[in-house]
């Protein structure tokens, strides 16, 4: 039976939605005469789906029929599901025809395992070599790497595509032995190392050779299943620090596990996905990418799961409210970054702008510092603080404020994406989401306060 | 000096009850700068034609005169530097009703600080710049992603109802993107067309709305893979229409063929 491109389309799209990364960032080129497709470095979104996320890229399979078995998968060889295979053709006209009318970025395309591993890598090269020199397409491409491909193939895709990635998949190797047994470490990290040595030799020759080819300018990024399996946050943003120095990875993508299987070795089918845990990871990700922060400020040995009422920024100055208040005019940038409703550009603002003449709240506010949240962390010209009071109230009044308002915004009959353990287990006893709500968050208030 | 006090004393800079009318174009708004200065007076309001009211304020017309605009433009340059030329230029693009008063009221105080004045981001008077820059920006990078394509015999054309006029910021993004193809977007609510032809592109101010012909056959194929492929992406368990909303608000629906 012949398959409509709609129906490989849908098939081949709804298995690679769980892949995270859609991002198209990173490269930056016009087109040049002759060619199609332009690469923007900040990325480019082109349309939200109906969960928030953001499509960036055609997000597709090659192919979904997998010779392996890794159990968290939907695609996996014991699976009974519907498979589809693109012609690599097929694949290549839909991009182009999709890029022309601006719906797409370029193309992120990933594969199940179609035979052995260097034969789907043979395929998948198929497709970018006719989008890249018979379409001439300039657009972004992101490829993902199959396991256990040869190095040989590795190489040639990464001088075709912009973005390579390898899925870490889960964030141990005993978890890695257990739940997907056909991929090993070595096929994992090996595929990375190459990537990240082949590109900065490419970089090393670009300043040599101005037309030397470009191997993935964009670099490489991976992603992680999170709730699949036992590790703490503690050990995740270990490893995704220690990811980022040695390989030089541009970004890890965080997934929570959704249940797929009613594999003993899972959690249940009607376990709820993480995703507070996801968004803490994600926000602490940040820290260490933009922050200055290092793993080990952020979680400890003693500490290895998030704050569920704070956010690891805010948990940060909470345990370290000895060296506040700062001076805005005086205090070093890497200070100014850590306090809680100061972000990034305002900090930049503040940098430049003290320069010239000195700070006071107006100008602040101006500049948009939150000073709601700041108003406890810092001083400045005419200000010397703000007073929450003496005692326990006054803790409690520094508290309220920093507490996550994401994990609290419900309305009356829906809880928020991210409710906390605790509202949803009040919820199940029959407690109303606004009242659980509400419970937890002055629990919470008072319990940080104590901390204090 | 002589004697004789023919030389006035020098005249504050203060707020004039007065509406100055201009055209509406970038040389006419550096006319307004320049008459502004030279009354030292910052006016109660500046207007278009569109943009006009019964008032009882006094309204004076303000003629384009390019050669002034070029020296309120070399001014710009050369006293107060690329930052700051780049920030009003780009400022002027935006659709807030006040923009000209804001800018006007900045330019003076930039040439009375001096070239540094773009990094006062806290000042009263510097802050909106950067507000309007901010909408402008979030503006463009929205319509860069969301602007949708239609094929009409080889020809690719788009319509847009944007707050801000941000045809010229969209034009060096799309003509870098697409060198080889004739294409045009069309501004419903500026009703203006950038159009791009045998790699040239154009400006056009349009006298009548524009209609774009239905698709053709081939073109609602596409169309309908686009849909079901937007659609086919979402995580039911992770439904978040709150987030969607913040990143694609309604207004831009109309024009998203995946959304209608």
């Amino acid at each position: 039976m012949e398959q409509s491109l709609m129906d490989k389309l849908t098939i081949l799209a709804d298995s690679a939605k769980y892949d995270v990364a859609c991002t198209s960032s990173g490269a930056s080129h016009p087109a040049k005469r002759g060619t199609i497709g332009s690469c923007y470095a900040p990325g480019c979104c082109h349309a939200f789906t109906a969960d928030g996320r953001c499509v960036s890229l055609l997000k597709v399979l090659m192919s979904n029929c997998c010779a392996f078995d890794c159990s968290y998968c939907v695609n996996r060889k014991s699976n009974d599901v519907p498979r589809a295979t693109f012609s690599p053709r097929e694949l290549a006209e839909l991009t182009i025809e999709f890029y022309r009318r601006n719906y797409i970025e370029g193309l992120f395309l990933s594969s199940a395992v179609l035979g052995t591993p260097d034969y789907t890598t043979e395929r998948m090269l198929t497709v970018l070599r006719l989008l890249r020199n018979e379409y001439h397409f300039g657009g972004y491409i992101h490829a993902k790497t199959i396991p256990g491909t040869s190095p040989e193939l590795i190489q040639q895709m990464g001088y075709l595509a912009d973005r390579l990635s390898v899925n870490v998949e889960l964030p141990s190797e005993q978890s890695l032995h257990l739940l997907a047994p056909d991929k090993g470490r070595h096929s994992i990290f090996r595929p990375m190392k190459q990537i990240s040595v082949a590109g900065e030799e490419s970089r090393q020759e670009l300043t040599l050779y101005r037309h030397a080819p470009k191997f993935a300018p964009a670099g490489q990024s991976t992603q992680m299943i999170v709730g699949a399996s036992p590790e703490t946050d503690y050990h995740i943003l270990q490893l995704s620090e220690g990811m980022y120095q040695k390989y030089g990875l541009k970004r890890v993508f965080y997934s929570a596990y959704i249940p797929v299987s009613d594999d003993t070795r899972l959690p249940a089918l009607d376990t709820k996905p993480p995703l507070l845990r996801e968004h803490r990871l994600y926000q602490a990700d940040w820290l260490l990418r933009f922050y200055q922060f290092k793993a080990d400020e952020i979680l400890d040995k003693d500490n290895q799961s998030f704050n569920p009422y704070l956010d690891p920024k805010c948990n940060w100055a909470v345990q370290h409210y000895g060296l506040f208040p700062v001076d805005v005019n005086r205090a070093p940038f890497e200070m100014l970054l850590r306090v809680p409703g100061i972000g990034p550009k305002s900090a930049r603002r503040i940098r430049d702008a003290r320069r010239l003449s000195s700070l006071g709240l107006d100008e602040l506010k101006r500049m948009g510092v939150v000073l709601k949240r700041a108003q406890y962390f810092i001083t400045c010209r005419g200000f010397s603080g703000a007073h929450p009071g003496r005692g326990s109230a006054g803790r409690e009044r520094i508290t309220r404020t920093l507490i996550d308002p994401n994990v609290f915004s419900a309305g009356a009959e829906q809880l928020s994406m991210f409710a906390p353990p605790a509202v949803d287990r009040l919820v199940e006893q029959g407690v109303p989401p606004r009242a659980a709500q509400r419970m937890v968050r002055e629990e919470a208030v008072q319990c940080l306060a104590r901390a204090l | 000096m002589s004697g004789e006090s023919t030389v006035m004393p020098p005249r504050k800079l203060h707020d004039a009850d007065v509406v100055y009318l201009y055209d509406g174009s970038f040389e006419g708004f550096l006319c307004c700068v320049f008459e502004s200065f030279a009354q030292h007076e910052i006016p109660f309001a500046v207007w278009t034609p569109q943009r006009e009211t019964a008032t009882l304020y006094p309204v004076r017309d303000i003629e384009t005169d390019s050669s002034r605009a070029q020296r309120v433009f070399s001014a710009l340059g050369r006293k107060l530097g690329r930052e700051t030329e780049y920030l009003v230029s780009r400022d002027f693009l935006s659709g807030q009703e006040d923009k000209e008063l804001l800018l006007i009221r900045f330019l003076h105080l930039a040439f009375a600080l001096g070239p540094g004045t773009v990094k006062r981001m806290g000042h009263p008077d510097v802050a909106p710049l950067y507000e309007m820059k901010k909408s402008l920006d979030w503006e463009v990078d929205k319509f860069q992603g969301f602007v949708r394509f239609e094929e009409h015999d080889g020809m690719l054309g788009a319509v847009i109802h944007p707050k801000n006029y941000i045809l010229p910021l969209l034009r060096g993004h799309f003509c870098s993107r697409f060198p080889e193809e004739n294409f045009m977007i069309y501004d419903a609510v500026h009703q203006a067309v950038l159009l791009y032809q045998e790699h040239k592109a154009q400006l056009l101010e349009l006298a009548a709305p524009l209609e774009l012909p239905p698709p053709s056959a081939r073109e609602q194929e596409f169309q309908a893979l686009w849909k079901q492929f937007y659609d086919t992406l979402e995580i039911k368990a992770r439904h978040n229409e709150k987030g969607r909303m913040t990143h694609c608000p309604k207004r831009f629906w109309q024009d998203m063929v995946e959304m209608r």
